[in-house]
């Protein structure tokens, strides 16, 4: 790793996953267990998030929480903005340490100051994390938080978002990309704003495997990747997968599929093809070559392509999976207006493009793409052109959305992909 | 002031014990009747967890569903401990009888590694293991192995792994117990016409026992729970170890109570496994006999 320049090391690192299987997750997750132990009879405990918030509560939004709008006068901006997010999914600088241009931007506008924290770096262990406060129908420190859609889904059909007041957002109103509108859990685009979405498909090294367009190459017992296929850890991309090899659709996915897709992986897996579940970590592995062939997220191979020039990604011929993270604002949320204000000020196609073009997956913003291009730097204006970060229509076509699991097919799908794991 | 400290001189012991004994309250005990709580949980986190003895079954349930990993972490445990004293005795031996004025370095030199984060070393493993890396590169090139050959993602790279990272805590007692040898035993042994092997049987390895029966306690037991050299040089089904399991059901499943049984399961797996050790090797002789 040492040649690699410390930027790149930075990038090659994304958010997903990222502090998963490492000793310090142990702790976090251990101390998130704890959390969710004592919320029953501990309403007083303050999430452990943000510990600053509650407290110092900017007075000109007390009244914004109250959903009369005639009555209410019209709020400003709170002094700071509480934003939760995942790591390195946000543009930044090259100062040390380095700062947000985006962020700056809104707090040049708006006077907030914005705390934000990379505090996700998964849904499940996050969401433990809120769940006591929510519960408690308290605060919960946060203010804006991204989720990916089945735990969006999840949050909001407890009730436990704000809606959002779309008149303070007209930009996210006009430039929410339509694929993206209208979800059965969101049937009035009020819930929850798309931050950035992405597809899982197929990743590989040119150079060994040639160009791979097809799922079954990973139960291909060919000699250039046999012993040198990963497969992603997390459930929904490698079952979706799986699922879409098979010809079936991973959006009405039931538990007897979920089998069916467990046996077929533990083919690959029992004939010594698959080397191992990853999370972010694949990349590591495909740069160095112990990996060849896998199923990737699409912004991180063209991260690391950065790296390695001969890696790619690829929808699979049987289709690709996409998921989408979004900003919810949290029940209770002190400083709701001022958070719908982040929500519309990243909805501006100039400060989307300056996001896309540093986290390089599909930006959820009209107008993004046609900014990017005329960026003057070159090597950034190229990417308007890159189908994976702005994919086209025919492109979206042929990515699946994974079924909203309910809470027993979600621990059923769960448990058969961690026994399927070794855990 | 001296008066009143000799009138309650019966108090001192237990003060001095109240640090180390809030530690152990907050830090140890607290968290662990927490866990053993949560042990007997059904429930899930999007409905909340319920306690119940009836749950006892999470016990019984966690044992049968990952036998194969429980076994497997015993066996990794073992064979990394004994991968461990085969390195580390001859080593402590050389450096308490044969090091002369380079002892401290030789012993600072032991250390060394652990000065940077136990992460990074395994990460920094998975270079040397990798299929094309350090180790078997060259190998590959020079023909002397298949290029379809992995070490990494096998079960040696995670018990080489295990075993690296907890060689100072064997090679340490081990040199302790050896250093501490009054060297007159052994002159006194060839005296009486005992070979150099007979001297080292009779006199240099029982005296050595206390350290190396404090260090294969000290590599096996958390050997045992490891789950980071697994998850970062294993990273295959058949290779997970029980820490894994833990860590991906508390993690990944938030099956909080299932995780919970899994760890008193390992705890009292690895007191009896120690109890046993104990008995066989008879502690306090040795404790007694070093002293």
């Amino acid at each position: 790793m040492s040649e690699q320049h410390p930027s790149l090391l930075a990038r090659a690192v994304t958010r997903r996953r990222m502090l998963q299987g490492t000793a310090l997750a142990g702790v976090a997750a251990f101390l998130a267990a704890c959390g969710t132990a004592a919320q029953s009879v501990a309403p007083s405990v303050a999430p452990s998030a943000a510990p600053s918030e509650a407290a110092s509560a900017a007075p000109s939004e007390a009244a914004s929480p109250s959903p009369a709008a005639s009555a209410t006068p019209i709020p400003s901006p709170a002094a700071e903005l509480n934003f939760a997010n995942w790591p390195l999914y946000i543009d930044q600088d090259s100062s040390n340490p380095p700062k947000s241009p985006t962020l700056e931007g809104f707090t040049k506008k708006y006077g907030t100051k914005v705390n934000y924290r990379e505090s996700i770096s998964d849904n499940d262990i996050f969401f433990g994390t809120i769940r006591p406060a929510l519960q408690a129908g308290q605060d919960t420190g946060w203010d804006l938080m991204v989720l990916t859609d089945w735990m969006a889904a999840k949050v909001i059909g407890l009730g436990w978002v704000e809606t959002i007041d779309t008149a303070n957002t007209p930009q996210f109103v006009a430039n929410e990309s339509d694929h993206l509108r209208n979800q059965p859990w969101d049937p009035n685009n009020n819930k929850r704003a798309p931050w950035q979405s992405g597809m899982t498909g197929l990743g590989f090294d040119t150079k060994v495997v040639g160009d791979q367009t097809s799922l079954a190459a990973l139960w291909q017992a060919d000699p250039r990747w046999k012993g040198k296929v990963w497969l992603l850890s997390e459930m929904r991309d490698t079952i979706g997968l799986t699922l879409l090899k098979l010809g079936k659709d991973p959006a009405a996915a039931t538990n007897a599929d979920c089998d069916v897709a467990i046996a077929e992986i533990k083919k690959t897996v029992d004939a010594g093809i698959v080397r191992s579940f990853l999370g972010n970590e694949y990349k590591e592995g495909l740069v160095k070559g112990d990996l060849v062939l896998g199923t990737a997220w699409s912004g991180d191979i063209i991260q690391v392509q950065l790296e390695k020039a001969s890696l790619k990604f690829n929808i699979p011929s049987e289709g690709g999976m996409i998921w989408t993270d979004n900003m919810l604002i949290p029940k209770g949320a002190a400083h709701k207006y001022t958070a719908e204000l982040m929500i519309d000020y990243v909805y501006d196609p100039e400060i989307a493009a300056q996001i896309a073009a540093y986290v390089q997956y599909v930006s959820p913003v009209k107008g993004a793409k046609e900014a990017i291009a005329k960026n003057a730097d070159k090597t950034v204006a190229v990417l308007a052109a890159n189908t994976l970060m702005f994919p086209d229509a025919a492109t979206l076509a042929r990515t699946h959305i994974f079924k909203p699991l309910s809470a027993d097919e979600e621990k059923y799908f769960n448990d058969q992909f961690s026994t399927l794991q070794g855990n | 002031m001296t008066a009143l400290l000799r009138r309650y001189r019966f108090i001192v012991p237990y003060l001095l014990l109240t640090p180390g004994l809030v530690w152990l309250a907050i830090f140890y005990v607290y968290p662990s009747i927490q866990m053993f709580i949560s042990s007997f949980w059904s429930g899930s986190l999007e409905r909340g967890f319920t306690f119940s003895l009836s749950n006892v079954h999470n016990y019984t349930d966690g044992l049968n569903h990952y036998q194969e990993q429980i076994v497997r972490s015993i066996f990794f445990a073992a064979a990394a401990t004994v991968a461990t004293f085969l390195i580390s005795f001859p080593l402590a031996y050389t450096i308490a009888f044969r090091a002369g004025h380079y002892k401290n370095l030789l012993l600072f030199l032991v250390i060394a590694p652990f000065f940077t984060s136990f992460l990074l070393r395994v990460i920094s493993w998975r270079t040397i293991l990798g299929d094309d890396g350090l180790l078997l590169g060259p190998l590959k090139s020079a023909g002397l192995v298949g290029d379809d050959v992995r070490i990494l993602a096998t079960p040696v790279a995670v018990i080489s792994g295990i075993a690296y990272n907890f060689l100072p805590f064997m090679t340490l007692p081990i040199y302790v117990s050896l250093e501490k040898i009054d060297k007159r035993l052994l002159e006194a042994g060839q005296d009486l016409y005992a070979t150099p092997w007979s001297a080292f049987r009779k006199i240099t390895l029982p005296l050595a026992l206390p350290g190396i029966f404090a260090g294969t306690l000290l590599t096996f037991i958390p050997a045992m729970g490891d789950y980071v050299n697994a998850e970062l040089l294993g990273q295959t089904p058949a290779t997970k170890m029980i820490g894994n399991v833990v860590q991906s059901r508390f993690l990944v499943n938030n099956d909080y109570p299932t995780a919970a049984a899994l760890s008193f399961i390992l705890m009292a797996g690895i007191l009896v496994a120690v109890a046993v050790y104990a008995r066989l090797l008879g502690t306090e002789e040795l404790m007694s006999s070093a002293g």
